[in-house]
């Protein structure tokens, strides 16, 4: 009987030690790439050539002061920041509002509307630039910060429909109706119940909004011609995606593109990973 | 509440970017009264050492010197570039003056006129001797759509001298002799030439253009155009032989198929390699790096230890030490400007200064190109004291290999060319055989015969 | 206004209000997207069938014709259009059989508790989602280079290697995104099984079910739906990837790790372009990931779950 429990026991432990194996494995692969690009970014490129898996045997820290110097980065970092912010924060109002009057005001509209925004959803970017920027011309936009927020908005418009919508039809109909009896006109019942409840799938959607904008590097270069109002993502592929022999600065530039959104990350970390899964829960 | 308090903090910093931020953009300055506003796509690698050198030295001096005209410079490279282009190409509205190539790489700018024709202005300027004839042969569509920079060769076969004296080899003299180097420099662990092959135009620009012309000769665009000649007869069929015959022996390694363009310069310059295939627009990148100082080829290395020369003898090639050459870039006009206009005469002065003799001596002491320019004296800028070897050695070569021939990409229509390309890929992958890369060409070209 | 309306009255103004609200909650998105996303789409597919051949798209030098379906015949013959759609159908199941499940099993020994440290594992493996594309993509490329760290890791642990050219290009592309990815799911995954009673669950182990059986019975039904949504999304997502093969390949060499959206690309944009015909590979994408959610729907419906 002792002998039993004592293999199974021991069959327990080995279990756990794989089982903690395999996660940490899995951890393991996830940060390595990014901890040997950090690593290499101390070391020379005349270093990277002799030494590219160890430590720099000489940290150095001019690789980041070329890059910074040359990249023009603080100013594309605000750029980033305004883009993704405004984007954000318009898609995330305009998604609630059409989700609430798809969800629950019935209109015979709806249904090829609704639609419409659900194939969005299936659309290439790299389809529409050129009437895109067309469009953009013609209207003046062109080479402004409105001609780049508005595509942004837009292109973020079908996912933010989906997820809103899908949501917003999962609040009781028995909550509207009942502030409807009393009076209640449909604004108000937005602003007073739709919005307090859509919540948790708002952060879902500025989590999707967040890294889908903040990642576009095509669609800028194309509808600005101005230095002045390009983004991050569009400064780290000029500058380290055309220099492959100079390794140390390419790091640092690298290294300097993934900073904000890391501290973004594990600023926000709880949220995020709750409000990634939030939204994705209905189908 | 952390997490409110962590939203109402992140929704207060927005506010703030958000109106710095434009309060920033509306400060962008426009052209003041009395001058001429020009808005220019240009083509710069930001990545290169001596870039924003070049941006003082070229753009601000123009500013300087022309204080009448400003000059709105949208920088672009590499893909980005060519996106942009294509985009302003389809809705007509193209900035005023444009870096374009002379060949297949700007099609649509020139096929759909969207530049003007730059000889009528050199001839009422009386410039037309100033430049080297060769480089105001009509361009892609029969026409100056741009004034270029100069001629660029696109095959340069740098040698580390070094690594061939350690290993008790010789500059070699023929293809055989190459060959034959493979099998001892491997046993140090040294490939015999390093080459960036991912790009796919890399190859052919840079190796294969050569080697048609050695097998083809100097007119062969002509003979395919004349229907003389044909992509599946040996001329071409040779050519791609050649190139596989180079990944079977592992003159070039196949796994240089995923080696990003550019990457292999450090490791040749640190004697990995014996060779380094690249155009002459690289040679640059050896010299010293204004900013820090530093050059991936010192300059006591540079004179002693490299050299630049081509690909020696191939078997059974009809010219010999020929190179292949194209027209090189620079600046058209948009068509759009109107004639006689003060922004055209603004134009005209900014693309006659971006090909003269300030700009193009500046740039040979760079490595950028060598010069169009005939009133550039090559010679005596090369023989000023501070200039790194490199110059004096590109200067020789261009003097050593003056049989030109057409470089691939610069003749054949960019559908063509694409197959080309893909081809020559395949061949290093072992996908395909030279035979059906050369059907697939001829195959491509009968087609766009009978769509022209 | 009176003081006592009629019923009928207040019906009809109440209707009123509703159908004024609705158009005042929904018009701004509907403007803004049709603007942006829909006229755009409907303009490519109709150039799609034309025969626009660069320049300028209106009052052009040459006019523009209308030649039905010429382009997409033409892409129906190009053996790199069925290479692209291949390298897709590889990424598609990649999403679908390698990021769901991987993702299922670490949420599942998150979720069991079978290991501590559950927010340190989660917050790693979710790391890679978040940093741009670009980033990954120059960074995977030096990675994978011959020269870069990938073969020197290799040698480690087998001196010998040499870095050849891979039969399969697109592998290390489909590592990368198996990668990128696998954390989302994680994530989606931990989230629903947290929403799963652990009552019973004990119960069931209690009355002799093994880890297996309860996985099999309990808790792999309650996650139909999410599963099917997952697989929505990452067959969408995967036919449209493009930045990360764009940034890390660009498709090559020879095309051998193209995909639609980078042929497209190719098409619409790398030497002489040709318009129409991105145009109809895009068409053609959007019509497969038609076909593909429909076949999951289908599926889901036939051997569906509960939800």
């Amino acid at each position: 009987m002792a002998d039993i429990k004592d293999t199974k026991s021991a069959r327990a432990k080995v279990n756990k030690a794989l089982t903690y194996a395999v996660m940490f494995f899995f951890t393991f692969m996830a940060i390595y790439p990014l901890f040997w690009l950090l690593m290499n970014s101390f070391k020379t490129t005349t270093e990277f050539q002799l030494n590219k898996l160890g430590f720099p045997q000489h940290w150095t820290l001019i690789n980041y002061k070329d890059a910074w110097v040359r990249g023009k980065f603080p100013h594309l970092i605000l750029n980033s920041m305004v883009y993704t912010g405004v984007t954000t924060v318009v898609t995330l109002g305009l998604s609630f509002m059409a989700g609430f009057g798809f969800a629950k005001i019935p209109h015979k509209a709806t249904k090829i509307l609704h639609g419409s925004f659900i194939i969005g959803l299936l659309l290439t970017l790299q389809s529409i630039m050129v009437p895109l920027f067309l469009l953009i011309n013609w209207t003046g936009l062109y080479n402004t910060r409105l001609g780049v927020l508005i595509p942004y908005i837009g292109i973020a418009m079908p996912m933010g429909i989906y997820l809103g919508t899908d949501y917003i039809k999962s609040i009781p109909n028995a909550l509207i109706e009942s502030a409807r009896l009393d009076g209640a006109t449909y604004f108000r019942i937005f602003r007073s119940i739709i919005v307090p409840m859509a919540l948790p799938v708002g952060v879902t959607l500025a989590i999707l909004t967040v890294t889908g904008t903040w990642n576009e590097f095509m669609l800028i270069n194309i509808l600005t011609s101005s230095d002045a109002l390009k983004s991050l993502p569009v400064g780290v592929q000029k500058f380290a995606g055309a220099l492959s022999s100079d390794f140390g600065k390419q790091f640092a530039a690298l290294v300097i593109g993934l900073i904000p959104m890391l501290a973004f990350y594990l600023g926000f970390r709880k949220e995020i990973t709750k409000g990634v899964a939030a939204g994705a829960v209905k189908g | 509440m952390t997490g409110m308090k962590k939203i109402s903090i992140l929704a207060l910093a927005l506010l703030l970017v958000v109106s710095t931020a434009f309060a920033q953009g509306t400060k962008e300055d426009s052209a003041a009264a009395g001058q001429v506003e020009l808005t220019v796509l240009n083509y710069i690698d930001m990545s290169e050492p001596n870039s924003a050198n070049e941006v003082a030295m070229i753009w601000d001096k123009f500013s300087a010197e022309n204080p009448d005209i400003k000059v709105v410079r949208e920088d672009l490279f590499n893909e980005p570039f060519h996106q942009k282009t294509e985009a302003y190409v389809a809705s007509g509205q193209l900035p005023d003056v444009l870096y374009m190539w002379p060949s297949g790489r700007s099609t649509s700018l020139h096929t759909t006129g969207s530049v003007k024709d730059l000889m009528p202005f050199l001839e009422k300027d009386g410039l037309v001797d100033s430049y080297n004839p060769a480089t105001l042969a009509p361009q892609y569509a029969g026409y100056l759509g741009e004034l270029p920079n100069g001629i660029t060769t696109t095959h340069m076969l740098y040698v580390n001298k070094k690594v061939l004296r350690e290993n008790g080899l010789e500059m070699p003299k023929s293809y055989a002799a190459m060959k034959a180097m493979v099998k001892p420099l491997k046993a140090k662990g040294i490939d015999l030439i390093a080459m960036d092959n991912m790009d796919a135009w890399v190859m052919q620009s840079c190796l294969f253009s050569m080697v048609v012309g050695r097998y083809g000769g100097v007119d062969w665009f002509e003979r395919v155009e004349n229907k003389e000649a044909s992509f599946t007869d040996s001329w071409f069929l040779d050519s791609l032989k050649l190139i596989d015959d180079m990944y079977a022996s592992e003159m070039i390694k196949r796994n240089s198929l995923t080696s990003p363009y550019g990457s292999s310069r450090g490791r040749f310059a640190a004697g990995k390699a014996a060779f380094y295939i690249d155009g002459d627009w690289s040679a640059g990148a050896f010299q010293t790096d204004i900013t820090t100082g530093q050059a991936l080829i010192s300059k006591e290395a540079q004179a002693n230890d490299f050299e630049m020369i081509v690909m020696p003898a191939l078997p059974g090639e009809v010219i010999s030490n020929s190179n292949s050459g194209v027209i090189g870039t620079g600046f058209g006009m948009s068509a759009n400007l109107p004639s006689g206009s003060a922004k055209e005469e603004a134009a005209w002065r900014l693309i006659k200064f971006l090909q003269g003799e300030y700009v193009q001596t500046y740039r040979l002491t760079t490595g950028a190109s060598f010069p169009s320019n005939l009133n550039v004296d090559v010679d005596k800028v090369v023989k000023e004291a501070n200039l790194e070897p490199f110059v004096a050695k590109r200067a020789a070569y261009y003097a050593n290999y003056n049989t030109i021939t057409p470089v691939v990409d610069g003749v054949l229509p960019a559908d063509v060319n694409n197959v080309v390309n893909t081809g020559l890929q395949e061949i290093g992958l072992g996908k395909k055989t030279p035979v059906q890369v050369a059907q697939a060409v001829q195959k491509a070209w009968n087609e766009w015969e009978s769509n022209k | 206004m009176s003081k006592v309306l009629s019923g009928k009255d207040a019906l009809s103004s109440a209707r009123k209000e509703q159908k004024r609200s609705y158009w005042m909650l929904v018009l701004p998105a509907v403007v803004i997207y049709l603007s942006v996303m829909a006229f755009p789409t409907v303009f490519s597919i109709v150039l799609s069938m034309t025969s626009y051949n660069g320049g300028k798209i209106f009052g052009g030098r040459i006019p523009v014709e209308f030649v039905g379906f010429k382009w997409y015949k033409r892409l129906f013959v190009d053996e790199y259009f069925y290479l692209a759609l291949k390298n897709n159908m590889w990424i598609v199941l990649v999403s679908v059989l390698g990021q769901i499940p991987l993702g299922f099993f670490l949420a599942y020994v998150l979720y069991r508790g079978l290991v501590k440290l559950t927010d340190f594992f989660q917050t790693m493996i979710y790391l890679p989602c978040v940093i741009s594309t670009v980033v990954i993509g120059i960074l995977w490329k030096s990675f994978f280079s011959p020269h870069g760290a990938f073969p020197e890791i290799v040698r480690l642990f087998k001196p010998s290697y040499e870095y050849g050219v891979s039969n399969h290009p697109i592998l290390p592309v489909l590592f990368v995104i198996l990668w990128m990815y696998t954390g989302t799911y994680l994530i989606i995954f931990m989230a629903n099984l947290q929403k799963i009673d652990s009552a019973v669950i004990e119960a069931a182990r209690i009355d002799g079910a093994s880890e297996g059986q309860s996985l099999r019975y309990i808790i792999l039904p309650a996650l139909s739906g999410v599963i099917v949504t997952s697989c929505i999304l990452a067959i969408s997502g995967s036919l449209k990837s493009f930045d990360l093969i764009y940034v890390m390949t660009g498709g090559g060499p020879a095309n051998q790790t193209s995909v639609l959206s980078v042929y497209m690309f190719d098409k619409a944009f790398k030497g002489a372009p040709n318009y129409p015909l991105a145009n109809a590979i895009s068409t053609v994408m959007v019509t497969i990931s038609f076909i593909l959610i429909g076949l999951t729907k289908w599926a889901e419906s036939k051997f569906g779950g509960r939800e």
